[in-house]
C-alpha cells in the first residue's frame, strides 16, 4: 500500500487529502481538511491544511511518500509532481462515486464538465466561457446581497414555489436582475432558485454536449448546494438529458483526493521504473 | 558579494523588459563604440564584433509595447514581431542603432529589411542572404564571399577594420560564449529542478543586449549558482519546446508550461546562440573557417533547407538526447516556417511513437489559461498514460 497527500489550491479554498491505496482499486481516505483563503497568504493556509490533514491521517511528513498538487500548485513548495485540476477531480470522482461517468467541477471561478472513462482519464471537456454567471464566486456575491449566508442558499432554493427567470448569459445583468427582483418584493427563496436555474442551464449545455447517458457527478465548493443539485436535474430533463445527478459529502475534496491518488500510482510507477 | 539564481534572472528579466536598451546605450556612451541590430534567426555576430560593434538581438517587443503605429505597416494575417520592431523603430528606441542586419529569414523578415531602408535611409541595414546550399563549393564559397562583403560594409560604419585577427579574435570569444550557453542547456537537460526554463531564457536573452564577454560571464555565473543551488526535484514531464526559433513566447507563457507540470530539456529559442553544431576551425582564413562552420555544422531548423524529413529526423534525435517524453510545438501565429514545418515533424514523431501537442502564440499573448490546461493534460497524459 503507498501512502500519497494531495493538496488542491483553488481561487478561493484550500483543500488537502492524505490516502492510502495498492493502485487496485483498494482506496482510502485517511484524512482530510478544508479552508478558505479570506485574503490571507495561501502558502500559510497551505501549511494549515495540510498539518491538520496529516494529524488527521496520525501521519507525519516522512510517512507520506508523494505529495502531489493541483490547481495553484506552484504554491506547494514541498510537492513532488503536479497534475492538471481536470486529471485530479476526475479520479476524485471515481473514488466518491465509483459509477461516475462525467463530472461537474463547480469552483469560484468557472464550472467544468468532463467526460471520463473507467481508468478516470479525461476524455473531453466543456467548460464555461470567461464570465463569471457560472461560478461560485458569483453565487457568493447574489448570496451576500440578498443576506443569506452560503450553506441556506441551498436548502431555500428547494422551497422556491414560483421561481424568477433571470439572465444567464451575464453576471452582471444576473447581479442587476436580481437587485430589480428584491425591489420588486420577490421571495428569497425564489430568487434563490432563479439564479440556481439559470446556472443549471449553462451546466446542462455544457453536459448535453458531451454525453447523452452516465452517471454526473458535482465535484468542487457548490457540489454541497442541494439547491443546484435539484435546479441542474430539472435543467437536465428540459434538455431531454437523462442523465442522474449525485453528490458526495467530500465532493469539495474531489481534487485534493484525486492528487493524491494520482501521486501514489506515478510513485509505483517510478519505483518500477528505477528497479 | 555573489548573487542567487534568482537574483541573476531578476538582473536578466530587468533588461529583457527594458524596451529602451539601456544597457547597450551605457555600454557606447562608456566608449564602447557603435551598435549593430540584428533580427532572428542568424547573423553573423563574429562579424559584427570584429568590426567594432556589439552586436544587439533584435526581437521585437514582447508583451509590454502597445503597438500602435506597426499595425499599419503589416497586414492584419502575419506574424506579431515585425510590427513591434517597426513600432520600436519608429517611436525612436532604436536611434542608437548603427546598423540593422535582416536576415532571410522569412519573407516578413526580408519585407522588414525593405522598410527599414525607407524608414531610416540615414542608417546602414543589409538583408543577409544566408545560403540554402551546403556544398562548400556553391554555398559555402557564396557565404564567404557575403560575409566578407558584410565585413567591408561594417567597416565602413565603424571605422574599425574587420582583419583576420580581429575576426579570429572575435571568433574565439562567440565560441567560449556558445560553450557556456550549451553547458547551461546540458545542465538544464540534465537536472531541471535547478535550472528552470523561465530563468535560463532570461540568461540567455540577456546575451541579446549585452556585449559578449559580459554574457559569457553571466552564464558562466548562472551555471556556477544553480549547480550550487539546492532546488527540490520534481516529478515533471520532460518536454521539447519547437518553433519559437524567430518570435519569442513571451515570459508568461514559459512559465505557464512549466507551472503545469513540465520540464523544458530544450528548445529553440534565440537559436543564435547555439548555432554552429562544432566550432569553426580556429586556424587558417577566419572567414572560410566561419563559412565552412555554417555549411558543415548549422543546427538543424525550419528556416534552413534540409532534405525531406532531415529535420523531423534531427527532431527525434534531439528527444532522444535530452531525454524528453513528449513534444510541445509552439509556433507564433502566422510563423510560415515554422507552420510549414510541423507537418513533416509530427509524421517523423508519429513513426517513433513520440506524444506531442501543439499551440500557437503571439509575443504579445496575454491569456494563458487555455495554453496551461493544454499543457497540463499533455504532461498528464505523458505521465499516468504513456506506457514508459
Amino acid at each position: 500500500m503507498i501512502i500519497a497527500g494531495g493538496i488542491d489550491v483553488g481561487s478561493s479554498t484550500v483543500k488537502a487529502a492524505v490516502v492510502r491505496t495498492d493502485n487496485a482499486g483498494n482506496d482510502e481516505l485517511l484524512g482530510s481538511h478544508v479552508e478558505r483563503l479570506r485574503r490571507r497568504d495561501p502558502r500559510h493556509v497551505i501549511d494549515s491544511v495540510w498539518s491538520v490533514a496529516k494529524q488527521q491521517a496520525g501521519l507525519t511528513s516522512d510517512q507520506i511518500e508523494y505529495v502531489a498538487s493541483t490547481g495553484d500548485g506552484e504554491l506547494v513548495e514541498f510537492r513532488r509532481g503536479h497534475f492538471y485540476s481536470m486529471t485530479t477531480h476526475a479520479r476524485g470522482a471515481k473514488f466518491l462515486v465509483p459509477e461516475t461517468t462525467l463530472i461537474l467541477d463547480a469552483g469560484a471561478l468557472h464550472a467544468r464538465c468532463i467526460h471520463i472513462d473507467a481508468r478516470a482519464k479525461p476524455l473531453g471537456y466543456r467548460m464555461t466561457s470567461q464570465c463569471a454567471s457560472g461560478s461560485g464566486q458569483f453565487l457568493e456575491n447574489i448570496a451576500r446581497y440578498l443576506g443569506v449566508a452560503l450553506d441556506e442558499v441551498g436548502p431555500l432554493s428547494l422551497e422556491s414555489r414560483n421561481p424568477e427567470v433571470c439572465s444567464s448569459i451575464c453576471a452582471v445583468l444576473s447581479e442587476t436582475d436580481v437587485i430589480n427582483m428584491v425591489s420588486r418584493g420577490i421571495a428569497t427563496s425564489d430568487i434563490l432558485k432563479g439564479i440556481h436555474l439559470s446556472m443549471a442551464g449553462r451546466f446542462a449545455r455544457l453536459v448535453r454536449n458531451l454525453a447523452s447517458e452516465g452517471m454526473l457527478t458535482f465535484t468542487g465548493g457548490l457540489a454541497a448546494d442541494v439547491g443546484l443539485l435539484q435546479a441542474t436535474r430539472e435543467e437536465l430533463e428540459k434538455a431531454g438529458v437523462n442523465i442522474p445527478v449525485a453528490s458526495h459529502p467530500q465532493s469539495i475534496l474531489a481534487g485534493a483526493i484525486g492528487a493524491g491518488l494520482w501521486g501514489a500510482f506515478r510513485h509505483e510507477k517510478l519505483l518500477a521504473r528505477a528497479s | 558579494m555573489t548573487r542567487t539564481c534568482q537574483e541573476i534572472a531578476a538582473y536578466s528579466e530587468r533588461l529583457y523588459y527594458d524596451l529602451e536598451f539601456g544597457s547597450c546605450k551605457a555600454w557606447k556612451e562608456d566608449g564602447g563604440g557603435h551598435c549593430v541590430g540584428y533580427m532572428p534567426v542568424y547573423a553573423p555576430r563574429e562579424v559584427i564584433h570584429a568590426a567594432g560593434a556589439m552586436p544587439v538581438g533584435i526581437v521585437g517587443a514582447g508583451d509590454w509595447l502597445e503597438v500602435i503605429r506597426g499595425d499599419a505597416y503589416y497586414q492584419s494575417y502575419l506574424c506579431h514581431i515585425p510590427r513591434s520592431t517597426v513600432d520600436l523603430a519608429v517611436t525612436g528606441r532604436l536611434e542608437f542603432l548603427d546598423g540593422m542586419l535582416f536576415p532571410s529569414t522569412c519573407d516578413v523578415i526580408r519585407n522588414l529589411s525593405g522598410m527599414w531602408q525607407m524608414l531610416r535611409p540615414e542608417t546602414y541595414s543589409r538583408y543577409v542572404d544566408v545560403p540554402q546550399n551546403f556544398d562548400p563549393e556553391i554555398g559555402g564559397r557564396f557565404w564567404e564571399h557575403e560575409l566578407r562583403e558584410l565585413a567591408r560594409e561594417l567597416g565602413e560604419v565603424t571605422g574599425t577594420e574587420v582583419t583576420d585577427a580581429r575576426l579570429r579574435a572575435s571568433i574565439k570569444l562567440f565560441d567560449e560564449n556558445r560553450a557556456v550557453v550549451n553547458e547551461m542547456y546540458a545542465l538544464r537537460r540534465d537536472q531541471p529542478h535547478r535550472a528552470p526554463t523561465s530563468e535560463v531564457y532570461l540568461v540567455l536573452r540577456a546575451g541579446n543586449v549585452v556585449d559578449v564577454e559580459t554574457h559569457t560571464a553571466l552564464v558562466r555565473e548562472y551555471i556556477d549558482t544553480a549547480k550550487a543551488t539546492d532546488r527540490p526535484d520534481m516529478d515533471n514531464s520532460r518536454v521539447v519546446i519547437v518553433g519559437t526559433f524567430c518570435e519569442q513566447p513571451p515570459l508568461g507563457l514559459i512559465k505557464s508550461i512549466e507551472r503545469s507540470g513540465c520540464f523544458v530539456v530544450d528548445d529553440d529559442m534565440l537559436l543564435v546562440s547555439r548555432w554552429f553544431t562544432a566550432d569553426p576551425a580556429p586556424d587558417g582564413d577566419p572567414f572560410g573557417a566561419l563559412a565552412r562552420a555554417f555549411v558543415d555544422h548549422t543546427v538543424p531548423t525550419a528556416v534552413m533547407y534540409s532534405p525531406t524529413s532531415g529535420r523531423g529526423k534531427a527532431l527525434v534525435e534531439r528527444v532522444r538526447r535530452a531525454r524528453a517524453e513528449g513534444v510541445i510545438f509552439a509556433a507564433p501565429s502566422f510563423c510560415v516556417p515554422a507552420l510549414l514545418d510541423q507537418p513533416m515533424l509530427v509524421a517523423e514523431l508519429d513513426r517513433e511513437g513520440i506524444p506531442y501537442t501543439a499551440f500557437k502564440y503571439s509575443e504579445n499573448t496575454g491569456q494563458f489559461g487555455p495554453i496551461r490546461e493544454q499543457t497540463g493534460t499533455f504532461a498528464d497524459t505523458m505521465k499516468l498514460w504513456s506506457a514508459a
